[in-house]
């Protein structure tokens, strides 16, 4: 009978020398007290060393799974061509019945094996020789390591490390570069002193600088890449007659290598603005769709890892960043700081000044959920972070639009949006106006007409500002209704009003008198 | 026979480093790390919680949720002796008040933000870290005064149960460089905090597994001279039955921490200690003692035992 034993260094196959000891299951552990009896009962076949630890990381997951890994399967091969016959004792029955289906090989298992087992390991060392018990620990250790991380599913690009790196790198980097800039402005100014005045971007500046050189090269190069085409003709009527001094050869050399470091920290720093992005976005979706990339990876910065970021409560996450300010407030019992980092983000920004506090407190709540879910859940999408900024966005229109005040009048009262009904507004062509005849006789026109003009000036002063029908609608309305005046008196009252209220309320007497003027000449018209 | 020994503050006492078995305990702030150097580790700090630093490496955690209460005793600098307990690998440090320490693996390293005690020892500097029996079962135990723990120092043991590696760096302190710990724990949250205790100390091996079915792996681990189980199941002497079966030696001990309420939370707590012990019999596992965890765990018990004792010599 052969012994299939797995170790972490490799797969070991033993002979079984003495059968018939193996009837007797509970005195079998006599016979592995020591290694020498332990080397009469079994006899190590063939050991199957793993050459490195994805071999081992390999074997080992198989094994968890109870599946034969390639390494298994060709020892076994190997054994089924020499001993077909022999029955193989292994420790886990699943995988014995998945060897018997492949390869045909009978499998025991049994607390006899299991006695066996036991027996076996706790001799292993002197079972299976050349291999020093020292390597056999580490190659343990290594295996267990790597197979833990291979079940927690450790993946490196997780790791918020370089977050935190990369966003202080950012801001070591801006600091840099403008000490830098401000270098080559000064360095350069001794010799140009009005390209400063007139440059005013300082990457522009220093390619500006980068392709020309000396002053004197300024008028023959072509600087339409680097500068808009009024700039160009400035800079270069100012190279003629600056008043700087000059410099040799040398200098302007170590100018232009400056320049150089200027141009390559400014692309570094944008290509490092990008992976900065790209690792929010994989590392904290969430996060970064609530507050911006550089807002979340400045927090995570603060807080030193993600996962201790999410076990912040939301006030805190509210004011990461304004500790020295909290501090003092609470020490000399004032008010305390309203919002730190978060005062960043493009929603805290971009409202007014009085709204400021609540949104930061809105935002902190709902970004605290969200980095919790980040960090902890097992879910890596964007959506609940989409849904929880759309609450805080509605939320602050609410906000801005219950403040509106009114403008005209004292301007405390709020100012009242009329719910909107809906009026079905369709406007058929009266066609009883239609003919040209003289409806009614002269002499009742012109009463009617001074009636009309003291109803006009009355109305005047009472109807409201609603006006419903266009200008030349109404002007036609009048001259339609004037022939009608029995039955839409009223309606025609209103109109007139109405167009009277039309221009400016200074002009309205005004108005209704050239309106009057108008009716008496087409009333004549109409004689 | 008790050494002296004053149980320290309440609970809380110990800076928390989250995480670990089911969640926080005393509220506030986590991931706090002490920092290196301070010698007697962490101060209490009074009022509005110390901020400390921002950015950087450095772990800027919120106040302490630890250290203010009833913490006492070690103000930095003041003059402690140490001396070792009658269990070998696990000593007393005596001042003020009393604690119980291990003497730490990796000097100036603070595992769960546990106060670290530094002493000179001739030319030697030796470092021992405060051991919380509120936090450990087997400190719990060995300050209610069990008779053998049977770890010691080059010892090999199998720690089922390992959750946020708290009590296995004390093992690990204890068993020394010779000894090894097998730390088994299934939760993947506790898994990576046991993976990073891990990475520090070459003498635990972490198994992320279900202890109930060793053979998955059965690769990583040769025979133990002791099993600690502290796996909180219902099924918790088969679990360790199966496991000391695979990979207990003949004559090897096992101690078990048995929750009367998560056996069975109906019945009295003495029935179910009863009840468990029985089951161990029947697994060929031979209990010796057994003790309770009165006052820093409730309707707790210890057992601890023998198994497959080796036949008596018949003179």
């Amino acid at each position: 009978m052969l012994v299939l034993f797995e170790t972490a260094a490799g797969y070991a196959v033993f002979k079984i020398l003495d059968e018939k000891k193996l009837q007797e299951v509970d005195s079998l552990w006599r016979e592995f007290e020591t290694p020498e009896k332990a080397n009469k009962i079994v006899k190590l076949k063939h050991f199957q060393k793993f050459q490195d630890t994805t071999e081992a990381l390999a074997a080992s997951t198989a094994l968890v799974e109870g599946k034969l890994s390639k390494n298994l399967k060709k020892i076994l091969k190997k054994i089924v061509a020499k001993d077909a016959h022999e029955q193989l004792a292994i420790a886990d029955a699943k995988l014995g019945g998945v060897i018997k289906d492949k390869l045909n090989l009978s499998c025991i298992h049994s607390p006899m094996v299991t006695e066996l087992m036991r027996g076996i390991r706790s001799q292993i060392e002197g079972l299976i020789t050349g291999l020093p018990s020292r390597e056999m620990a580490a190659m343990c250790l290594g295996l267990a390591h790597s197979l833990s991380r291979y079940k927690l599913k450790f993946s490196p690009d997780k790791v918020d490390t370089m977050i935190v790196q990369a966003i202080s790198l950012l801001d070591d980097l801006d600091k840099e570069l403008n000490n830098y800039i401000m270098r080559c402005r000064e360095w350069y100014g001794w010799h140009f002193p009005e390209l400063g005045k007139i440059v005013a971007d300082n990457l522009t500046y220093c390619k500006c600088v980068r392709k020309v050189g000396d002053r004197k090269n300024f008028s023959t190069s072509d600087l339409s890449e680097v500068l808009p085409e009024e700039i160009e003709e400035d800079v270069k009527a100012a190279a003629e007659i600056s008043m700087g001094t000059e410099v040799s050869e040398e200098d302007i050399n170590n100018i232009l290598h400056l320049c150089d470091q200027v141009i390559e920290i400014s692309e570094y720093r944008t290509q490092l603005y990008d992976y900065l992005k790209n690792r929010m976005m994989a590392i904290a979706p969430n996060l970064t769709v609530m507050v911006g990339e550089l807002v979340g990876a400045r927090l995570i910065a603060h807080a030193g890892s993600l996962l201790n970021l999410a076990k912040h409560p939301a006030s805190t996450v509210q004011i990461l960043g304004a500790e020295k300010a909290l501090f003092r407030a609470l020490k000399t019992k004032r008010d305390t700081p309203k919002f730190g980092l978060i005062y960043h983000a493009s929603l805290v920004g971009q409202t007014t000044a009085k709204n400021k506090g609540k949104i930061s407190r809105m935002l902190a709540a709902k970004t605290a959920l969200t980095i919790r879910y980040d960090a902890l859940g097992e879910d890596s999408s964007a959506e609940m972070g989409a849904e929880n900024r759309l609450k805080v966005e509605t939320r602050l229109r609410h906000l801005e639009e219950k403040g509106i005040r009114r403008i005209s009048g004292t301007g405390k009262a709020l100012a009242r949006a009329d719910k909107y009904q809906h009026r079905s507004e369709v406007k058929t062509y009266d066609p009883s106006g239609d003919s040209t005849l003289p409806a009614v006789p002269k002499k009742r026109k012109i009463e009617e007409v001074e009636e009309e003009e003291t109803e006009v000036t009355v109305k005047a002063k009472k109807v409201k500002a609603e006006m419903k029908e266009e200008a030349d609608v109404e002007e036609g309305g009048e001259l339609v209704k004037k022939k009608k005046k029995k039955k839409e008196k009223k309606q025609r009252m209103e109109e007139e009003a109405a167009s009277a209220e039309e221009p400016s309320t200074s002009t309205a007497v005004e108005n209704t008198e050239k309106k009057k003027k108008k009716k008496k000449i087409k009333v004549e018209q109409e004689d | 026979m008790r050494p002296g020994f004053s149980p320290r503050g309440g609970r809380g006492g110990f800076g928390d480093r989250g995480g670990g078995r089911g969640g926080f305990r005393g509220g506030r702030g986590g991931g706090f790390r002490s920092p290196g150097g301070n010698d007697g580790g962490f101060r209490g700090r009074g009022g509005g919680g110390g901020f400390r630093g921002r950015g950087g490496p450095g772990r800027g955690g919120r106040g302490g949720g630890g250290g203010r209460g009833g913490r006492g005793g070690f103000k930095g600098g003041k003059k402690v002796t140490v001396e070792p307990h009658r269990h070998e690998g696990v000593f007393i440090c005596r001042g003020k008040e009393d604690a119980l320490v291990t003497r730490n693996l990796v000097p100036g390293e603070s595992v769960y933000g546990e106060k670290r005690i530094s002493v000179e020892d001739g030319e030697l500097k030796v470092e021992y870290r405060a051991w919380n029996p509120f936090r450990s079962k087997l400190a719990a135990a060995i300050l209610g005064g069990i008779d053998q723990i049977h770890i010691k120092p080059g010892a090999k043991v199998l720690y089922l149960g390992a959750a946020s590696g708290t009590t296995v760096s004390h093992v690990s302190d204890i068993v020394g460089p010779e000894g090894l710990v097998y730390a088994v724990e299934f939760s993947h949250r506790s898994g990576r905090d046991l993976i990073n205790v891990a990475k520090k100390r070459t003498n635990i091996i972490p198994v992320i597994e279900d202890a109930r079915h060793p053979h998955k792996y059965r690769m990583l681990i040769g025979m133990v001279d002791v099993i600690f189980a502290d796996v909180a199941q219902p099924d918790q002497s088969r679990i360790v039955a199966l496991n000391a079966h695979n990979f207990l030696k003949n004559g090897g001990h096992f101690v078990i921490s048995i929750k009367a309420n998560c056996i069975d939370s109906t019945a009295a707590p003495e029935a179910v200690f009863a009840a468990e012990v029985k089951k161990m019999q029947q697994e060929n596992m031979k209990p010796q003692e057994q003790l309770t965890l009165e006052p820093y765990e409730r309707d707790h018990a210890v057992v601890v035992g023998i198994y497959r004792p080796p036949p008596k010599q018949k003179k």
